[in-house]
C-alpha cells in the first residue's frame, strides 16, 4: 500500500466532494438549532428531499426543477414538525424519528406506485444537475484538479454557508432567531413572535435539507436507492453539535468526515472488507462529536471554575 | 381513570386518523380502502401460518419496544435498539456455532449470556459518552447503529460465512423448538414475555425501579436525593442493550437457526415506534406492539391478495406516529396560546 | 380627556384547574406611581402579565388610553405604550447589553442592524437619567442592578408611557432599591405612569400615590398613600392581623457541627464562584446567610452537600472530613437540605405524593425490603407525615404536579426534618409559599434549632433572617462581607454589607 497513492492531490477534492451532502444537512440542522430545536427529523428531510429530485428531473427532465420541488419537499416534510413541535406540544426527538420513518416507508411507497420498482431506480432520462467547466484554468495542473469539473450544487453550498453565516450575525432576522433560542420569553416579551420565528427557521431548514438531498440524488449520484442518505442527516446533525451551530465550524467537522470516508474508499483498494472500510466515517463522527463536546465542557468548566480568572 | 379514559379515546381517534389517511394513499392509486384492510386482517389471522407468523412478529417487537421504553424511562432516548439486537443475535450464534465443548442444554443459556453481555455492553458506549460529557445519544445510537450491522454483516460475509449465497452463518448447534408450524413462531415467546414482564415489576417495585423512574423525570432531583442519576441512566441503557440483546438471541435461535444478514432491520426502529406510541407506558406496551405486528404480518397478505403494497402499511404506522406524539392534538378543551409560559409559571406569582 | 391611561375591570383567569384571578380591578391615572401589593400568589404579577398580553384573560374588560383591547399580546402591549420589568429578567445571557435594549426593534441598514443609530440612540436616555450601563457587555458580564436599569432603558426606547415593575427590589439592596426610587420619581415627573409591584409595605409607603391590594385573586380595595397606613394595608393583604416575627429563642450553642475551611468552588457566574469562605455552625443555633441572589450562596450550599466539586479548601461535618463526599455520604454523614428550588432540586413533581417523602431513603430499611420497594411502610410513613405537617391533600398517591407552592414545600420540609441528624441547610425556605405555610416552616426551624441541631439558613428575606437567626453572614461576590451576631444586625448594615460595603459591624471570626 503506498501513501502516495492514499495522500495525493485528488483527494482534496474528493474530501469536498464527500462532504458536500453533509454540509447541507448540517446547513439544515444549524437554522433550527438557532431556534433550540435539535433537528433529528434531517435524515427524513434529505431522503424525501431525494426522492422528489428524481421524480421531478425524470418527469420534467429539467435538473432545476428537480431540485426545486425537492427544497418543498423536504420543506413539507420540516412543516409535519414544525406543527408537532410548535402547535401541538411533540417530543422533538420522538417526531424527529417519526418523519424519518415516514419519509423512509413514503418514498418506498411512491417507489413502488410510481415506478413499479423497489430497491433502485435509475434512468436515463433523470436529469442530473451539470458540473461547471472553467475552461481557462484547464492548464493549470494543482488548480484544475483541485476546482474544475465541481457540480453546480457544490458551488452553491460555499455560497449557501456565507448566506446563513450572514443571516445569522449579521442580521435583524438572526438577532431574533438567537434571541427566540436562547431565551425564548426575552424574545416573546419582545414583541417578537416566537412561533413564527420557530416556524420561519424549521421551513427554511426543510429547503436547506431537501436540496442537501437534491444534491445527493441528483449530483453525488443520478439515481434513487431506498434509505440512500444512509444516516447523512445524523452527520450532519453531529457536525453541526461540533460547530456549536456556526454554519462555517459545522462545515469544517463535515469536511472531517469526508476526509475520512476518502481515504477510507482508496485503502479498500488494498484488500480492505468494505463493510469495514464503510463504517468509518460513522466511527469518526461519533469520535469527533466526542471530541467537540468534551472540548466545550472542558472549556465550560474552565470558565466557571474559581482558581482561574483570579484578579 | 378518567386518565384512561381519555388515553384509550386519543388511541382510537389516533388509530382513526391514520387509517383515514392510508385510506386516501390507497384510493390514489385507484384501490378499494376497505378491501385492503379487509384483506390485511385476515393476512395476520387467517390460518396457522399467518397467526403464527404474526406471534412470531410480536415476539422481538415486544422486547424491543421495552427495550426502548425502560432507557426512556432512565432518561435517554435509545435508538440503538437495532444495534443491539444485531449484536446481540452474533453473540449467541457465534456461541451456539463455535462452542462445540458445551451440553446443550447449557449452551442455550450461554448463548443468551453472550447476547446479553455484548448487546449491554455496546449500550454502555453510548450511555457513557451521555453521562460523562453530554453527547446526545440519538446521534451516537442511531451512528452506532450503522456500526452493528456492518460488523456483523462483516462476520458473516467473512470469518462466519456458511459461504451460501446469502450472507449468513452455518446453523447453531442448538434452536428453541418451533411452535406452530410452519410459521417461525417459537418458544422463545415465552421468554420474551417472562423478561418483559420481570422487567415491569422491576420497575413498578424495586428500589432501582423508582430510583430509574426518579432519574427520567427530575435528574437534578434524583441527583439531590443522593441517587446517582449518572449511573442509573447507564443501568437503564445497559438493561435496555441488554433487551435488545435477547430479542437478538431469540431470533437466531428461535425463528433462523442461524445468523442471517440485516434479520433486525426494523425490530429496532419498530420497537421505538411502539414505545413511542404507548407513551413508554409498560401496561400499553404488549397490545401496541400486537398491533404492530398484526400491521406487518397482515400486510404481507394485503399485498398478495390485493394490488396495494406493503409499504404503505410502513406509511401508515409512520403516520400514526407522528400523530400520536402531538400530545396536544386530542385535547379539545378550550385553549389559547399554546407553548407559552403557562405550565412553567402556572399557579404561583 | 379620561384621566385613566388603563381600567382593568371584572378580570378573570385560570391556570387549568387554579384561579389565578377571580375577580381583578385595577386603574392607573395618567403619571402617578401605583403600587399592587399583595402575598404570594395573591395574582398581582398574573394581573400586570394580562395587560402585557403575557397571559390572554378568560373574561372581563381591559382599556388602554380609553380603548378597550380584546386581545393582547405583547406586540400590541409595547404599541399602545406599555413595558414591564419582570421579576426575572428578560434579557439574553448571551447578547450584548445592546443588542438585548434593540431586540425586536432594531433600526435597519437594509437587512442589516444600524448599530450606531441605536447607539446613539440609547445613549440619549441613558444621559437623561444618568444611569451607568455599558452597552458592549454581555448579559452574563453585568450585576444585577445594572440589568434592571438595562430593562428600564430597553422599555423606555420602546416608547413606554406606562411602565410596569414586577417586584423589582425584590433582588436589590435597600440602597439599590433608593437608587431605583429616585429613576422613578424622574419618570413620573417626565409624565409616565408606573405600576409598582411589591409585597413590602415600607417601600410601597415610600413610593406611591395610589394603593391596590390583592388577595388569593381577589380586588380588594384602593387606597390613597396620604389616607393609610401600613397597619391598614397589612390587614387588607391578609385579611387578619398576623404578626410574623416569631420570638427568637434564646441559643445554647453546643459543639461545631459543620466547618467551612477556606472553600473555593465554581460559579454559574463570575460574582457567584466562592472564593475562600470561612464558616462555622454550631449545634442548637442558627446562621443566617443574607446576600443578593446570585453571590454564591447557592453554589456554596451546592458544594457543602456534595452537589457541584469543591476546587480548594473543607467541609467538615461533626468533625469528619466530607470534601467532595457522594451526596449520598454527606446525608449519611448527618446532614439534611431543603433546597432552593422545590420544583427541580426538591421534588420530583411527575412521582406522587409518598415517593418524594421517602426519596431520600428509598435504600434505607424499613423503606426497602432488600431490593424491593415496601410499599406499606411507605404508605404508613407518609401519612404520619402529612398528618403531622398538614400537607393537603393527604393521599399519598396523589402526584405531586399539581400541589401549591407552600403544600409542596411542607413536603421538603417534612422529609427533611423528619430524618433528624446533626445539620439542617435550609435554602429560601418560604420563596413562594404563602402566609400559613411561612408561619410554619418559621416555627418548625426554631424546633429544630431547639432540639440541639445546627441549622444553616439561606435567605434573600432580611426580616426572615433577622426573626430567626442568632448569627448572620453577609456574601458578596462569592465572599463574606461581614459578620455579626443577629442581636447587632439591621437591616441597614446587613444592606451595607450585602453591597460589599465596608465592615461596620464587628468583623472577624466566626
Amino acid at each position: 500500500m503506498k501513501l502516495r497513492n492514499i495522500f495525493n492531490i485528488s483527494l482534496i477534492y474528493s474530501t469536498f466532494h464527500i462532504a458536500t451532502p453533509i454540509i447541507y444537512a448540517a446547513l439544515c440542522a444549524a437554522i433550527t438549532q438557532q431556534a433550540n430545536i435539535l433537528n433529528v427529523g434531517t435524515e427524513g428531510i434529505m431522503l424525501m428531499g431525494c426522492f422528489v429530485a428524481v421524480a421531478v428531473s425524470y418527469f420534467t427532465g429539467s435538473w432545476i426543477l428537480g431540485t426545486l420541488a425537492a427544497m418543498i419537499g423536504g420543506m413539507l416534510i420540516a412543516l409535519i414538525m414544525a406543527v408537532g413541535i410548535i402547535r401541538y406540544n411533540a417530543d422533538n426527538c420522538a417526531i424527529g424519528m417519526g418523519v424519518n420513518l415516514l419519509a423512509t416507508a413514503l418514498t418506498k411507497y411512491l417507489l413502488e406506485t410510481i415506478f413499479g420498482v423497489s430497491g433502485n431506480f435509475t434512468d436515463p432520462k433523470i436529469i442530473s444537475i451539470p458540473k461547471v467547466n472553467i475552461p481557462f484554468i484547464e492548464n493549470i495542473p494543482i488548480i484544475n484538479d483541485i476546482f474544475n469539473n465541481w457540480y453546480v450544487t457544490e458551488w452553491l453550498v460555499l455560497v449557501l454557508i456565507a448566506v446563513v453565516w450572514f443571516m445569522f450575525y449579521k442580521t435583524v432576522w438572526g438577532l431574533r432567531l438567537r434571541a427566540v433560542g436562547q431565551f425564548e420569553q426575552a424574545a416573546q416579551t419582545a414583541g417578537i413572535n416566537v412561533s413564527s420565528m420557530k416556524y420561519q427557521a424549521l421551513l427554511i431548514g426543510g429547503l436547506l435539507g431537501g436540496l442537501a438531498g437534491a444534491h445527493l440524488a441528483l449530483g453525488y449520484t443520478t439515481l434513487f436507492r431506498e434509505g440512500m442518505t444512509s444516516n447523512r442527516g445524523f452527520m450532519g446533525v453531529a457536525a453541526m453539535y461540533f460547530g456549536n451551530a456556526n454554519p462555517i465550524f459545522s462545515s469544517i467537522g463535515c469536511l472531517v468526515f469526508g476526509l475520512a470516508s476518502a481515504i477510507g474508499n482508496r485503502v479498500q483498494a488494498y484488500g480492505v472488507p468494505s463493510q469495514i472500510v464503510l463504517l468509518i466515517p460513522y466511527v469518526i463522527t461519533i469520535v469527533v462529536l466526542v471530541v467537540s463536546l468534551v472540548s466545550k465542557q472542558a472549556a465550560e468548566r474552565k470558565k466557571k471554575s474559581s482558581l482561574t480568572n483570579v484578579n | 381513570m378518567k386518565d384512561r379514559k381519555v388515553y384509550v379515546v386519543k388511541w382510537v381517534l389516533t388509530v382513526l386518523f391514520a387509517l383515514v389517511i392510508g385510506a386516501v394513499l390507497i384510493l390514489m392509486i385507484h384501490e378499494n380502502p376497505i378491501d385492503a384492510y379487509v384483506a390485511l386482517v385476515r393476512g395476520a389471522f387467517g390460518g396457522n401460518l399467518k397467526l403464527g407468523t404474526t406471534l412470531s412478529n410480536f415476539t422481538p417487537l415486544l422486547l424491543t419496544s421495552a427495550a426502548f421504553a425502560i432507557a426512556a424511562k432512565g432518561g435517554a432516548f435509545n435508538v440503538g435498539v437495532e444495534g443491539e439486537v444485531f449484536l446481540g443475535g452474533l453473540a449467541a450464534a457465534y456461541v451456539g456455532i463455535y462452542w462445540t465443548w458445551c451440553p446443550k442444554p447449557l449452551l442455550i443459556v450461554l448463548c443468551f449470556a453472550a447476547a446479553i453481555l455484548v448487546s449491554a455492553a455496546w449500550a454502555f458506549i453510548a450511555a457513557f459518552l451521555k453521562v460523562k460529557w453530554g453527547v446526545n445519544e440519538v446521534c451516537v445510537t442511531i451512528l452506532m447503529n450503522s456500526v452493528a450491522q456492518y460488523i456483523a454483516s462483516y462476520c458473516v460475509s467473512g470469518p462466519m460465512s456458511a459461504g451460501k449465497a446469502n450472507s449468513q452463518s452455518p446453523d447453531t448447534l442448538v434452536t428453541l423448538p418451533k411452535i406452530m408450524k410452519p410459521s417461525t413462531l417459537n418458544t422463545g415467546i415465552f421468554i420474551a414475555i417472562v423478561v418483559f414482564i420481570l422487567v415491569w415489576f422491576m420497575l413498578q417495585k424495586t428500589t432501582l425501579g423508582y430510583k430509574i423512574r426518579s432519574t427520567g423525570t427530575n435528574p437534578a432531583h434524583a441527583e439531590y436525593a443522593g441517587m446517582k442519576p449518572g449511573r442509573i441512566t447507564i443501568i437503564a441503557m445497559m438493561i435496555s442493550g441488554a433487551l435488545g440483546g435477547i430479542a437478538g438471541c431469540i431470533q437466531v435461535l428461535g425463528a433462523y437457526g442461524y445468523y442471517l444478514d440485516n434479520f433486525a432491520t426494523g425490530l429496532g426502529s419498530n420497537g421505538m415506534l411502539i414505545a413511542l406510541i404507548a407513551r413508554s407506558n409498560f401496561a400499553a406496551l404488549p397490545f401496541v406492539s400486537f398491533f404492530v405486528a398484526v400491521l406487518k404480518s397482515g400486510a404481507m397478505g394485503m399485498q398478495q391478495s390485493t394490488g396495494v403494497p406493503k409499504s404503505i402499511v410502513d406509511t401508515l404506522t409512520a403516520v400514526f406516529i407522528c400523530v400520536a406524539c402531538m400530545e396536544m392534538l386530542f385535547i379539545f378543551k378550550k385553549k389559547k396560546k399554546s407553548g407559552k409560559s403557562e405550565v412553567k409559571q402556572g399557579g404561583e406569582s | 380627556m379620561n384621566e385613566y391611561c388603563v381600567e382593568m375591570t371584572n378580570i378573570v383567569k385560570s391556570f387549568g384547574e387554579v384561579q389565578a384571578v377571580k375577580n381583578g380591578h385595577f386603574n392607573l391615572k395618567k403619571g402617578e406611581i401605583h403600587s399592587l401589593i399583595g402575598e404570594n400568589g395573591a395574582g398581582k404579577s398574573t394581573m400586570m402579565k394580562m395587560l402585557y398580553g403575557m397571559y390572554d384573560f378568560d373574561d372581563g374588560t381591559v382599556k388602554v388610553n380609553g380603548e378597550q383591547l380584546t386581545k393582547i399580546v405583547p406586540k400590541i402591549a409595547i404599541e399602545k405604550g406599555i413595558g414591564m420589568v419582570h421579576q426575572e429578567f428578560m434579557l439574553v445571557n448571551e447578547l450584548t447589553v445592546l443588542e438585548n435594549i434593540i431586540l425586536g426593534f432594531e433600526p435597519r441598514k437594509g437587512m442589516r442592524i444600524d448599530f450606531e443609530k441605536a447607539r446613539a440612540d440609547i445613549q440619549e436616555y441613558i444621559d437623561e437619567y444618568n444611569m451607568d450601563i455599558q452597552m458592549n457587555k454581555k448579559i452574563n458580564q453585568i450585576s444585577v442592578g445594572e440589568a434592571q436599569r438595562v430593562e428600564i432603558i430597553k422599555i423606555l426606547c420602546r416608547g413606554a408611557e406606562i411602565i410596569i415593575l414586577d417586584e423589582p427590589t425584590a433582588v436589590l439592596t435597600p440602597q439599590e432599591a433608593q437608587q431605583l426610587f429616585r429613576i422613578l420619581d424622574k419618570l413620573r415627573e417626565n409624565g409616565k405612569s408606573i405600576v409598582f409591584i411589591s409585597h413590602k409595605l415600607d417601600e410601597v409607603m415610600q413610593i406611591s400615590d395610589r394603593i391596590s391590594v390583592m388577595r388569593q385573586g381577589n380586588y380588594i380595595g384602593t387606597v390613597n398613600k396620604s389616607e393609610t397606613s401600613e397597619a391598614e394595608l397589612a390587614k387588607m393583604m391578609i385579611g387578619r392581623e398576623v404578626f410574623l416575627n416569631i420570638e427568637r429563642k434564646a441559643a445554647t450553642p453546643g459543639e461545631v457541627v459543620l466547618r467551612v475551611e477556606n472553600l473555593w468552588t465554581s460559579g454559574e457566574k463570575e460574582n457567584s464562584k466562592i472564593r475562600g469562605i470561612n464558616l462555622e455552625v454550631r449545634a442548637g443555633e442558627i446562621v443566617g446567610v443574607a446576600g443578593i441572589d446570585g453571590n454564591g450562596q447557592s453554589e456554596l450550599i451546592e458544594a457543602i452537600t456534595g452537589l457541584r466539586k469543591v476546587e480548594k479548601g473543607k467541609v467538615y461535618l461533626d468533625g469528619q472530613d466530607i470534601t467532595n463526599f457522594q451526596p449520598k455520604k454527606v446525608r449519611e454523614a448527618g446532614l439534611t437540605h431543603i433546597p432552593e428550588d422545590r420544583n427541580t432540586r426538591g421534588l420530583n413533581r411527575a412521582l406522587s405524593l409518598k415517593e418524594n417523602i421517602v426519596a431520600v431513603q428509598v435504600d434505607d430499611k424499613p423503606f426497602a425490603k432488600g431490593m424491593l420497594v415496601n410499599n406499606k411502610e411507605i404508605t404508613d410513613y407518609t401519612t404520619k407525615l402529612a398528618e403531622k405537617f398538614d400537607i393537603r391533600p393527604r393521599d399519598p398517591e396523589m402526584i405531586t404536579q399539581s400541589l401549591s407552592g407552600g403544600n409542596a414545600q411542607k413536603i421538603v420540609v417534612a422529609r427533611e426534618v423528619s430524618i433528624g441528624g446533626k445539620l439542617l441547610i435550609a435554602s429560601q425556605p418560604t420563596r413562594g409559599v404563602d402566609i400559613g405555610a411561612i408561619e410554619s416552616i418559621r416555627t418548625i426551624l426554631q424546633e429544630v434549632k431547639e432540639e440541639g441541631r445546627g441549622v444553616l439558613l439561606v435567605s434573600a428575606e432580611l426580616e426572615e433572617l433577622l426573626s430567626l437567626s442568632d448569627r448572620i453572614v453577609v456574601m458578596y461576590e462569592g465572599k463574606i462581607s461581614g459578620r455579626m451576631d443577629a442581636s447587632e444586625a439591621n437591616e441597614e448594615n446587613l444592606g451595607l454589607l450585602m453591597m460589599g460595603g465596608a465592615d461596620t459591624a464587628k468583623g472577624g471570626a466566626a
